[in-house]
């Protein structure tokens, strides 16, 4: 009996955090959400590792070319896995040179080869990569892995997407981290010290979210300078995109304040003689910072289609940095996609990414509602 | 039903009659305006002009922020078609521009320009500027000229879209919440979550490419060469229906499935209230405590979210139109953003937000008549 | 069925299969109405009281499901099982409104906030009763009037937010009476009202009872209200009934441990001051995969055990209009029940203890 009521102590003390895990594990599409952004980010961090080639490096004649075959068989051999290198022949009595696969030698797969040189983490000089193509059968030089392909400078498609995810996965966290600061600051101002000054950032808050975003995020994105450096255009891209992501947040944080100012529990304290700040720290914020953890989730889906538009637009991200929004811009002429459809590769990317991210914030939203 | 459900309304017209016998016109006109209805709207209206006044100052900040102004803008762009310009003409212009007043000053001078100035009157003649909105130097005529070629495309897709958009996801929406957990909900919610996720300048490319595979044709563009030498006729309608139906796909995709979600589950919530079970032990049947109390009252957060639908449309029309090679506002905003027109760009979303706000007062004029409670207490958002 | 009968309930089980296993509210509820008498079926909350009348509706949710037999015996058809009809068909709601009318507990959600009370409450008026609008909105405010809603031609075009609680369960209880039904099912109609306003609302239901001279099951969890309105009483716990009676029997000699709890559980006149309010310790358990024994066994006082715990006794008659369902009860009937209980018992372990040995 005694042991009986210890369980269901158990039960009662589980906190709300445990609480939220345990509604979230239920939710069967955000823990597969879940796993999906772990592998991406875990993907995007090592970025460099798994890309065989760096952003820049290309070779012409890879031009647009479509995913290189692996083969196991060399003249009726098995060799393991290896790849032909592609050259120009041209084709004596028409005199037109057509681009394929040069089967006189096979260049085998390596595992764990060298190859650019990149840092790990951004510090600790490295050129590991997981794969690559050693030199071929008969010592020749120049062969390539391009597993999804090559784009319209004979750049790896397949590289690029992870060494971009780099830019367009992390553009929405820190554009998250920022509003965040903002919202919270923002929004307790408000909530907390109402009148005129709540007047002032909700009347703020209501123009700015009557501007619609992507056009406001775009003209936002002329501020930013011609010929800066890429770790500049990443900065003023987080600030623009935070520059709209804030006032969700703040609507947040200032309506849990309002509502939290009222509880009973609060006036308690209150009449306890805790302090104003004390109150605000150990009652209210863990009283909405599951909100806030899901809202901004939910803010993270609209940042990626932003960095992404900005990018293709040719607006925010430029080359020589890629992001996969720059990797769109290949997809402008529908020619070119037809008959290349893995320059499509990236849209699988960004879609699976925006839905996981909804998936996840939908799972959150619903874990954190104690009323479901 | 729509007729019996504003007694309030009717009562407060015949009241207006009755007081037109007994006493004399202005009395009437004052009770006019004292009612709920009548005295919320006005507020309401009035209420859009400070907000408006705000959002074009966010505007005019966002127009600043660009490094060196637009003059140095303009004169680069000349530099690189090879021009040169005199330096008594670049300082014409700064004046013209008010470029080297305070920044308050330069803001009023902007705003002025948006204030439509009538020609005949001596007020215009006093504040004449060759102007309004400034010149956009990408287009070559005044900016206000340019957004009037593409205001009425921009609001009629726009609109079409969004009337598009209800009256598909409506009905889906009705039936996915009185059939919950049946296959067709399941499905319904399946297509709902990805149509929102996915972006729509994604899904427009993925759109064309189909197109084109399929009919050889990408579909780019609202309108052929023909149609443009032509106007569109009978002869073709059929090409011009089957251009519609990618933008239609791709800018009201988006809407349809977030209205879908968001009214299905306001009409679950709504199917649990209590008032149902008052109406079903009444014995009201089933499809009318379904039509005239769930859905009456699941409604009116679709009423209220039609300005921010109307902001996200134009926000996601914006890429997407470019890719779809559709002249509404946002590829013009795309050019001058190119150029660093930068009057031309603040006017382009200016005229969007105004757009939006609109949309919010009539959102907010349609929800006092559908919900007796904002009345009552004069609203809120 | 008896000729005075209007309203008999057989056996009423009412289960709900959940994830977690089958939920059965309602356990085999027995009881009747006569016509014109007011009963009250009394019981805390979540002891499947209101499960009980809504089923008489049929309007509980999908998931729930009933077996037994309702019979309600209407003076132009004749006996029908309310619960044979189809929930949403035609038949049932001839008789929602019209035959058995039912008023909820809280007024302020029970009316839709987007139509005028005069509309909710005409509503009923053109399903049932006559087709015409102007003759319809003339009956509803005869009976708004009746219910003592003051200005009621005002009060017929206003919205359910500019009206008071008590107002609203006026309006209610009119929008209830404007069909002329033959039961008023209340669904303690007065819990969410303040307590002079409770007292106006009973009031003015007694008084209508007369006028209409209909029957009323009232449910309730709370006493005092019973005694002021029923003739006879219904206890209910964890979905059975456990004592029956006449109000003065139950209020007289209470038998069954959980109504005598009950009874000590209201504040008397003339108690002291420092005297403490008997409260029955624990909650109601869920009634779910619930073992072979008295539900009320965990909290009782004079629980028998290895009986209790083990059997579960049925109703059984004490007096003439009383029955409980306890083994402790001194009762000639209770104590033959429970000695065939503990027959049983001691065959069972018999059995069972012979096979280990």
């Amino acid at each position: 009996m005694a042991k009986n009521n210890q369980s269901k102590e158990a039960y009662y003390v589980a906190s709300q955090w445990q609480l939220m895990g345990r509604k979230l594990k239920q939710h069967k599409l955000a823990r597969i959400s879940m796993v999906i952004l772990g592998i991406l980010y875990f993907f995007a961090l090592f970025g460099n590792f798994i890309a065989p080639y760096g952003t820049i490096e290309f070779d012409s004649i890879y031009k647009d070319s479509s995913p290189t075959k692996i083969h196991l068989y060399h003249e009726g051999e098995k060799v393991g896995p290896f790849v032909y290198k592609l050259s120009k022949i041209s084709d004596k009595k028409t005199l037109r040179v057509t681009i394929s696969e040069d089967t006189s030698e096979y260049y085998p797969v390596h595992f764990f080869t060298h190859g650019e040189p990149y840092k790990v983490l951004g510090f600790i000089p490295c050129d590991l990569h997981l794969f690559g193509v050693g030199e071929g059968s008969s010592g020749g030089k120049g062969a390539r892995i391009y597993l999804f392909g090559g784009d319209s400078l004979g750049r790896d498609i397949f590289s690029r997407i992870f060494l971009g995810s780099q830019i367009s996965l992390t553009i929405p966290f820190v554009a998250a981290a920022i509003s965040l600061f903002l919202g919270v600051l923002l929004g307790a101002v408000s909530g907390y010290f109402g009148g005129r000054v709540d007047f002032i950032i909700q009347r703020l808050i209501e123009v700015i979210s009557a501007v619609p975003q992507i056009p406001l995020w775009l003209a936002l994105s002329a501020a930013i300078p011609a010929g800066i450096s890429t770790i500049q255009i990443y900065f003023y891209m987080t600030i623009i995109l935070s520059f709209i992501n804030w006032t969700g947040m703040a609507r947040t944080v200032r309506g849990k304040f309002l509502s939290l100012k009222n509880e009973d529990f609060i006036m308690a304290a209150q009449l306890s003689g805790v302090s104003t700040w004390n109150i605000i720290w150990t009652h209210m914020v863990p009283g909405f910072l599951s909100y806030l953890i899901v809202s901004v989730t939910r803010s993270i889906p609209s940042s990626i289609i932003g960095e992404t538009s900005m990018s293709y637009l040719g607006l925010g991200i430029k080359p020589p940095a890629t992001s996969w929004g720059v990797m769109l811009q290949e997809t402008s002429s529908v020619t070119n996609i037809v008959s290349h459809p893995n320059k499509l590769i990236p849209i699988i990317f960004v879609t699976v990414t925006v839905l996981a991210f909804n998936f996840f914030g939908d799972g959150l939203r619903d874990a954190a509602d104690p009323y479901k | 039903m729509a007729f019996h459900s504003h007694p309030s309304l009717k009562e407060m017209l015949m009241n207006g009659e009755k007081t037109k016998e007994t006493t004399g016109f202005w009395e009437d006109v004052k009770s006019f305006f004292r009612s709920d209805l009548v005295s919320y709207i006005i507020k309401r209206i009035l209420a859009i002009f400070p907000s408006l006044l705000l959002i074009s100052f966010v505007i005019f900040i966002v127009i600043q922020l660009p490094p060196g102004d637009y003059v140095s803008a303009y004169i680069a762009k000349l530099q690189g078609q090879g021009e040169q310009m005199p330096p008594e003409v670049i300082a014409q212009l700064r004046e013209d521009f008010d470029l080297d007043k305070p920044f308050l000053l330069q803001y009023w001078s902007w705003i002025k320009g948006i204030i439509w100035t009538p020609s005949n009157t001596s007020w215009y003649r006093l504040y004449h500027s060759h102007h309004n909105w400034k010149y956009s130097f990408s287009e070559g005529k005044p900016v206000w000229t340019v957004i009037k070629e593409y205001l009425p495309l921009t609001v009629g897709l726009t609109l079409s879209v969004m009337i598009f958009q209800y009256l598909v996801s409506i009905p889906l929406a009705v039936y996915s919440a009185t059939h919950q957990y049946s296959l067709g909900d399941y499905l319904l919610s399946f297509i709902g979550f990805i149509g929102a996720a996915v972006p729509g300048f994604i899904l427009a490319i993925i759109c064309m490419v189909l197109a084109y595979k399929w009919t050889g044709n990408p579909m780019v563009g609202l309108f052929s060469k023909e149609m443009l030498e032509n106007g569109i006729h009978w002869n073709n309608l059929g090409e011009f229906l089957k251009r519609l139906i990618i933008p239609f796909i791709v800018l009201g995709l988006g809407g349809t499935c977030g209205t879908i979600r968001s009214i299905r589950a306001q009409m679950l919530d709504e199917i649990s209230q209590p008032y149902t079970l008052t109406a079903r032990a009444k014995g009201v049947s089933e499809s009318k405590i379904i039509w005239k109390y769930c859905f009456r009252a699941a409604i009116n957060p679709t009423v209220t979210s039609l300005g921010t639908s109307l902001s996200h449309l134009f926000s996601g029309s914006t890429v997407s139109a470019m890719v779809l090679n559709i002249m509404i506002l946002g590829p013009v905003l795309y050019e001058a953003l190119l150029s660093q027109d930068m009057y031309l760009a603040g006017a382009i979303v200016m005229v969007q937000a105004f757009l939006v706000e609109v949309g919010i007062l009539l959102a907010d004029i349609g929800l006092a008549f559908l919900d007796p409670r904002i009345r009552f207490s004069g609203g809120s958002r | 069925m008896d000729e005075n009968s209007i309203l008999e309930i057989k056996d009423l089980n009412i289960s709900i299969s959940m994830h977690e296993g089958l939920l059965t509210p309602v356990r085999g509820v027995n009881f009747d109405m006569k016509k014109g008498e007011t009963v009250g079926l009394v019981g805390e909350s979540g002891c499947g009281k209101s499960l009980t009348c809504r089923a008489i509706l049929a309007i509980n949710d999908k998931k729930c499901r009933a077996s037994g037999k309702i019979l309600y015996n209407s003076d132009e058809k004749g006996e029908i099982d309310l619960l044979m009809l189809d929930p949403r068909g035609k038949d049932i709601r001839a008789i929602r409104g019209k035959d058995i009318a039912m008023i909820f507990q809280e007024p302020m959600v029970a009316f839709s906030p987007l139509y005028t009370i005069g509309n909710q409450i005409t509503e009923a008026t053109l399903l049932h009763i006559t087709k015409d609008k102007q003759k319809a909105k003339e009956i509803s405010l005869d009976v708004m009037k009746k219910v003592g809603i003051a200005n009621a031609e005002k009060r017929y075009n206003q919205y359910p937010h500019e009206f008071s609680g008590g107002m609203l369960q006026r309006a209610m209880i009119s929008m209830a009476l404007v069909c002329n039904p033959k039961i008023l099912i209340a669904d303690e109609p007065t819990t969410a009202l303040d307590v002079t306003i409770q007292a106006q609302i009973l009031e003015l239901m007694k008084e209508m009872q007369k006028d209409f001279n209909m029957g009323i099951l009232f449910i309730t969890h709370d006493l005092g209200v019973v005694a002021k309105m029923c003739d006879r009483v219904n206890v209910m716990y964890l979905g059975k009934i456990v004592e029956s009676g006449t109000t003065e029997k139950i209020y007289e000699d209470p038998e069954h441990p959980y109504t005598r709890g009950l009874m000590g559980s209201v504040h008397k006149i003339g108690q002291k001051k420092t005297e403490r309010l008997f409260s029955i310790e624990g909650t109601v358990p869920l009634a779910m995969n619930l073992p072979r024994a008295c539900g009320f066994y965990e909290r009782c006082d004079a629980r028998i055990e290895g009986l209790c715990d083990r059997e579960e006794p049925d109703l059984v008659e004490v007096a003439p209009e009383h029955c409980v369902a306890c083994f402790a009860c001194p009762h000639p009937a209770c104590q033959a029940q429970r000695a065939a209980a503990e027959e049983m018992i001691r065959r069972e372990d018999g059995r069972t203890g012979g096979k280990r040995g």
